[in-house]
């Protein structure tokens, strides 16, 4: 009962946030736009009102599921990479030449050996900064960072210099993947393809490992008291590999299916941000691998929306970022957390300070 | 190709370049120093340099001053720092998470306020440009190697420069900058001896939006003489990563930014040279190649008894 109370508080709170980062939203709205009642339904209803444009919401929302669960199971283990944008290059290149390179296969042989490519090579890419933090406990934040730069300019080499389509004119890409690597439709005359199918699969996957497994229950254990863990007898060096490599294999296959889903075509600077924004999402669901969907659908619903208001009204898209950063450091305000929580307990017992 | 680059060595055209190049990372990375010696790392200062380089060249443009443009832009980095101070300190928001929402922030309000201000997504270029000065020294500028060595500098880089001397002089050499250092190393104690730390660490943060807000005017109304959304591209975080290169001392990130100032500079000259072999990509990754190197570098130093026992 006791823990159901402190979920219902945590929900609570993040409700109340989101209400917050949504009314101050809505404010900027009335105060900028001469059209607000145009700029809010098309931001907040038309990404409802035809399947296309739901379809695109799902679209968008697919390779933030992958990059929020990456950085659930980094936060959650208390490693602070920031990593998930180069690995998911490096995981996008290695799918992507699997998926042009290799050819006559079924697709059913085929899109698994893509993903698996794309699993290993975000995972190896992982394992660098872990390894360096592991062995000589140089600082993760910077050192993913700096592996970011390197992943997208060693990857824009390549595409510019050795794996250049030659049909592709001063773009630099890829040629484009073999049929039988292509992800379909989920079902015919809806925009969103089948890697919505294998987000979910891998949020429920992440759930398992995180919340059903002894190497979840180590993950978890030295993300929140790496003394204790190490009491325990689990090793902590071992523990921060195998997060972080397991983070770069979910980050590089997100890349892999933007790839076979989407644009069927390995772009110079593809992302633009895709890693950044699953540290978003996953701080939206407070590195809980299952909310995670939803909070990448929420957050591309309101990508979606900005998009659609910027087009049918006089109000940019960049007020939904400005929503979206409020949404982090309200959602992210422990105090308010802490707040709740001492309310409730002051009213449990008996009213305290909060008499009317 | 390998002579043209060095003909422009000889003739200074790469130095020129490169301190052409450095002020925006050394700025960026003094105000990094300060909240990395203050134990609050703010990775944040992408965002601040972006909110200042619009507000500055926005002020500036309008006042027809360029000194009233880099005050508001100045003006408007530190209110950010300083919101972004309360909530890491007041709200208990992770210091990492409200940096990382300060870069997003940036990025939003400086392009809905110049869509909302000058009805434009991408850039804005004022009808007046302002821009912050050259300084051209008289006489010397006539001296053939030394006029182009010290005269014909933007204004900003000699700041910068300063600003390390200031940082160093502030940081090493006064009561403040004792309990700053402190406060980064042991708050605990430092709390314990009678040192405000919460107080110390919302002044880092605001120097941080301070420097960054010289960087960010300097971006816009320095370089060039307009804003272009996300104009910073990956700066901040070069700053950071030049705060371990320079072994979080001032004068270390004065070196630490000439690299990096300096494999820019190469990197335009090579791409700019007729017949170049060196695809440019290879030339941007060795700053952060070397910052991991210096990284690791630093980290066993560091921790060099518990390492390897």
């Amino acid at each position: 009962m006791k823990q159901r109370s402190a979920v219902y508080l945590d929900l609570l709170g993040i409700l109340l946030a989101i209400v917050a980062a949504l009314v101050i939203g809505i404010l900027v709205i009335f105060m900028v736009s001469n059209e607000p009642v145009a700029a809010l339904q098309a931001l907040f209803i038309e990404p409802f009102t035809s399947l296309f444009s739901f379809g695109s919401v799902l679209n968008r929302m697919i390779p933030l599921v992958f990059t929020g669960l990456a950085i659930v199971v980094v936060f959650q283990s208390g490693v602070f990479s920031m990593g998930a944008e180069g690995q998911l290059y490096i995981g996008a290149l290695t799918g992507a030449l699997t998926a042009v390179y290799v050819t006559d296969l079924s697709p059913w042989i085929h899109i698994p050996l893509v993903i698996l490519a794309a699993l290993i090579g975000g995972a190896l890419y992982g394992l660098l900064p872990g390894v360096l933090k592991a062995y000589f406990k140089a600082d993760e934040i910077v050192s993913t960072l700096m592996f970011n730069f390197i992943a997208i300019l060693f990857v824009s080499y390549l595409l510019n210099y050795v794996f250049k389509a030659p049909d592709s004119g001063g773009f630099a890409r890829l040629p484009f993947i073999q049929d039988s690597a292509k992800l379909g439709q989920i079902f015919n005359g809806f925009p969103t393809h089948a890697g919505f199918l294998i987000a979910v699969l891998a949020a429920v996957a992440v759930y398992l490992l995180m919340y059903k497994t002894k190497t979840g229950y180590e993950l978890r254990t030295v993300g929140k008291n790496p003394l204790f863990a190490e009491y325990g007898g689990i090793k902590p060096k071992k523990v921060l590999i195998l997060s972080i490599a397991i983070s770069g294999a979910l980050a590089g296959l997100g890349g892999t299916i933007e790839v076979i889903g989407l644009h069927g075509t390995l772009k110079d600077n593809f992302s633009a941000g895709l890693g950044f924004d699953g540290i978003i999402v996953s701080l939206l669901a407070r590195n809980h691998p299952i909310a995670v969907l939803l909070s990448a659908f929420f957050y591309a619903y309101l990508q979606v929306g900005g998009q659609i208001m910027q087009a049918n009204s006089d109000v940019p898209r960049d007020l939904a970022i400005i929503i979206q950063a409020l949404l982090v450091i309200f959602v992210s305000s422990q105090a308010i957390f802490a707040y709740l929580k001492q309310r409730k307990l002051m009213s449990a017992s008996g009213g305290g300070r909060d008499a009317k | 190709m390998l002579s043209s680059l060095w003909e422009q060595t000889i003739n200074l055209t790469l130095f020129v370049i490169l301190l052409r190049m450095m002020p925006p990372i050394l700025l960026g990375a003094l105000g990094g120093l300060m909240t990395d010696r203050a134990g609050v790392i703010n990775i944040g200062i992408e965002g601040l340099m972006l909110v200042s380089a619009f507000t500055s060249v926005a002020v500036g443009s309008a006042t027809d001053s360029w000194l009233i443009g880099i005050a508001g832009g100045v003006l408007a980095s530190m209110l950010v720092s300083y919101a972004m101070a309360f909530f890491s300190l007041k709200m208990k928001v992770d210091i990492i998470v409200s940096g990382f929402a300060v870069n997003i922030f940036g990025t939003g309000i400086t392009v809905l306020m110049m869509s909302i201000l000058y009805d434009s997504h991408g850039n804005f270029v004022p009808e007046h440009p302002v821009s912050i000065p050259n300084i051209v020294i008289p006489f010397l500028d006539q001296i053939p190697f030394l006029g182009k060595l010290l005269s014909g500098h933007n204004l900003m880089v000699w700041i910068s420069i300063l600003a390390v001397v200031f940082c160093y002089y502030m940081l090493y050499h006064t009561p403040y900058g004792t309990h700053l250092r402190a406060t980064g190393e042991e708050p605990a104690a430092a709390r314990s001896l009678g040192i405000p730390v919460v107080r110390i660490q919302y002044s880092a943060l605001v120097w941080s939006g301070f420097f960054s807000g010289l960087a960010g005017a300097y971006l816009s109304m320095g370089m060039t003489s307009m804003f272009v959304r996300d104009m910073t591209a990956g700066t901040g975080f070069l700053a950071l990563a030049v705060v371990i290169f320079g072994n979080r001392h001032p004068f270390g990130i004065l070196a630490g930014s000439a690299v990096f100032a300096l494999a820019t500079a190469m990197t335009m000259i090579i791409e700019t040279t007729p017949g170049n072999v060196i695809p440019s990509q290879f030339i941007k990754m060795v700053p952060y190649v070397v910052t991991i190197i210096a990284l690791v570098v630093y980290a066993i130093r560091k921790h060099r008894k518990t390492l390897f026992s």
